[in-house]
């Protein structure tokens, strides 16, 4: 594109001018090229590693359906994880911004709390400890509330994903309001809009440009972390992968081709994170 | 008739002071009444961008009165129905910026019918009739559906206008809206504001720009340390000025 433009203007361009634009023309093509170079350098670098180590393909692909089946709890698990995570970084960010003492301090010690434990404990706390509450809960004469508490595994991989990446999310969600200029939450109030307006129709918009990226990045790390259910013994892809891969003995084949599955999901989610951002990138003049 | 009699806005005894110190507003006192077109003028720092924030209540009033259009709000006084007068004053004045402050996710047409649809609840139909008026008064027809960050910095400020004039404002104010632009964008802006002041409207300015003070404006006001030290029509101030700092003052921007 920018090669066009330049032509484009080159029109009425001295010729040594138009010498220097064809330089830097070529120096582009050049960098482009030398770069698919590498690129393919590392992809045969792979392959021949693979072959090198003496893989069992027959092996691999012998497997590979009945490790891909556990991609279908992979995407629920990180689907829903991710929808929760991102309704408790919005009401998290705002709780954050809030004036309001009650909220803020709750939305303060959620972030602390949860940024401050890690995952497993988040994870067992949520599918071993929870009964136990429950039970506390039901000799306070709340009846049935141990069995509303006693969560099977799945669900309880979806809350402690979503609970803990929500925490980290409302920050990011706060840095992204906060990013968007005094201005224009002035020129909105100016209008005559009130905070629920100003937010909704003016700064929400715009932050979500900014927080897009790292909301992306969040989502990747996600899909991997999800792998963390089959602590509590969900088939989901890592665990039937480790699972086959001991039993055979042939672990190596198993793990590079669960860790090829992930990357491959991942490479999907950035693209879709590149197209996003485009679109949302309209009105930038950075970019457009 | 009766309306003409009461001012369209009134400011009573207005302080403002900042983090509990800082005295930026010392009991300011102004009557704008409807069609008049009034210029503030004074060195930077001296409160006049601070006074204009608080007609509509960007900055809260620390004390006094403001009056925008009958709509009567008292500093410190905090009912239930304070809220909702706030909102009200707002939608009476429009305020145009130093930087403008368009939406820059919005297309030119999407800013200027914003206030209207979200605020008023026109429908969107109705809105983009009179935006398209709008967009040909300020001479913009052809930017309707660019986003603010491919014009100039006075087609931007001309758009702002527009978006101000949307909400129908009964009063307009402007907050240095030529200080952010190149030497030769002023002219284009300070056109619209001139042939807005011709239509009618009620005008508050805070402006540097010499011409529109002496040429377009019915009364010209010098403030210094939070508190006016001179009023008056624009061949007074400019050719005879009584007090020393109104001299020092002119002599620099001139």
């Amino acid at each position: 594109m920018t090669a066009k433009t330049m032509q484009t203007q080159a029109t009425g361009i001295p010729p040594e001018a138009e010498r220097v634009l064809k330089q830097i023309e070529t120096k582009q093509a050049m960098y482009r090229r030398k770069m698919t170079i590498a690129f393919a350098f590392l992809i045969v670098f792979m392959i021949t590693a693979l072959i090198v180590l003496g893989l069992d393909f027959k092996f691999m692909l012998k497997w590979l359906p009945f490790v891909l089946a556990g991609s279908g709890y992979t995407f629920l698990v990180a689907f829903l994880a991710i929808s929760l995570a991102c309704i408790l970084a919005v009401v998290g960010a705002l709780g954050r911004l809030s004036k309001n003492p009650v909220f803020n301090s709750i939305a303060t010690s959620y972030v602390s709390l949860i940024r401050g434990t890690p995952l497993l404990v988040q994870v067992y706390m949520w599918y071993l400890a929870l009964p136990q509450i429950g039970k506390a809960l039901e000799g306070y004469g709340i009846p049935g509330i141990q069995r509303i508490l006693t969560l099977p595994a799945v669900p309880a991989g979806i809350l402690a994903l979503g609970v803990c990446y929500g925490a980290y999310m409302t920050e990011t969600v706060r840095a992204g309001i906060q990013s968007i200029k005094i201005g224009q939450t002035e020129a909105a109030k100016a209008l005559g809009m009130n905070a629920t307006q100003t937010m909704k129709r003016v700064i929400f918009p715009q932050a979500l440009r900014v927080i897009i990226p790292p909301v992306s990045n969040e989502f990747i790390a996600m899909i991997k972390d999800s792998s963390l259910v089959s602590l509590m013994g969900v088939w989901e892809l890592s665990y039937r992968a480790i699972k086959v891969g001991r039993r055979h003995f042939q672990s190596l084949e198993m793990l590079i081709m669960v860790a090829f599955i992930y990357w491959i999901m991942c490479i999907v989610l950035q693209f879709c994170q590149e197209k996003i951002e485009k679109r949302m990138a309209r009105g930038d003049r950075r970019i457009s | 008739m009766m309306e003409n009699e009461r001012p369209m806005v009134k400011i009573t005894n207005v302080h403002k002071v900042f983090n509990g110190k800082l005295h930026v507003l010392c009991g300011i006192n102004l009557e704008v009444n409807k069609g008049e077109t009034v210029v503030i003028l004074g060195a930077s720092g001296s409160g006049k961008s601070t006074l204009l924030r608080c007609i509509n209540f960007l900055e809260e009033p620390t004390a006094g009165t403001i009056e925008v259009d009958g709509i009567v709000i008292n500093a410190g006084e905090d009912d239930r129905t304070r809220h909702n007068h706030i909102l009200d004053i707002r939608k009476k004045t429009g305020m145009c910026f130093q930087s403008f402050n368009l939406f820059p996710h919005m297309t030119v047409l999407e800013n200027i019918i914003e206030g209207p649809t979200t605020v008023l609840g026109q429908k969107k139909k109705q809105a983009v009739v009179y935006a398209e008026e709008l967009l040909d008064w300020v001479g913009l027809t052809d930017k309707r559906d660019e986003h603010p960050s491919r014009l100039s910095g006075g087609q931007q400020q001309r758009v702002a206008i527009a978006r101000s004039l949307a909400m129908k404002p009964k009063v307009m104010l402007f907050d240095e809206p030529t200080s952010a632009l190149d030497p030769e964008l002023v002219g284009e802006v300070v056109d619209v504001m001139e042939r807005l002041a011709k239509e009618g409207m009620t005008i508050i300015a805070v402006t540097h720009e010499m011409h529109f003070a002496r040429d377009v404006a019915d009364r010209v006001l010098i403030m210094d340390g939070g508190v006016w030290i001179e009023e008056g029509t624009p061949e007074k101030i400019f050719n005879n000025p009584d007090h020393e700092r109104t001299r020092q003052f002119l002599a620099h921007i001139l």
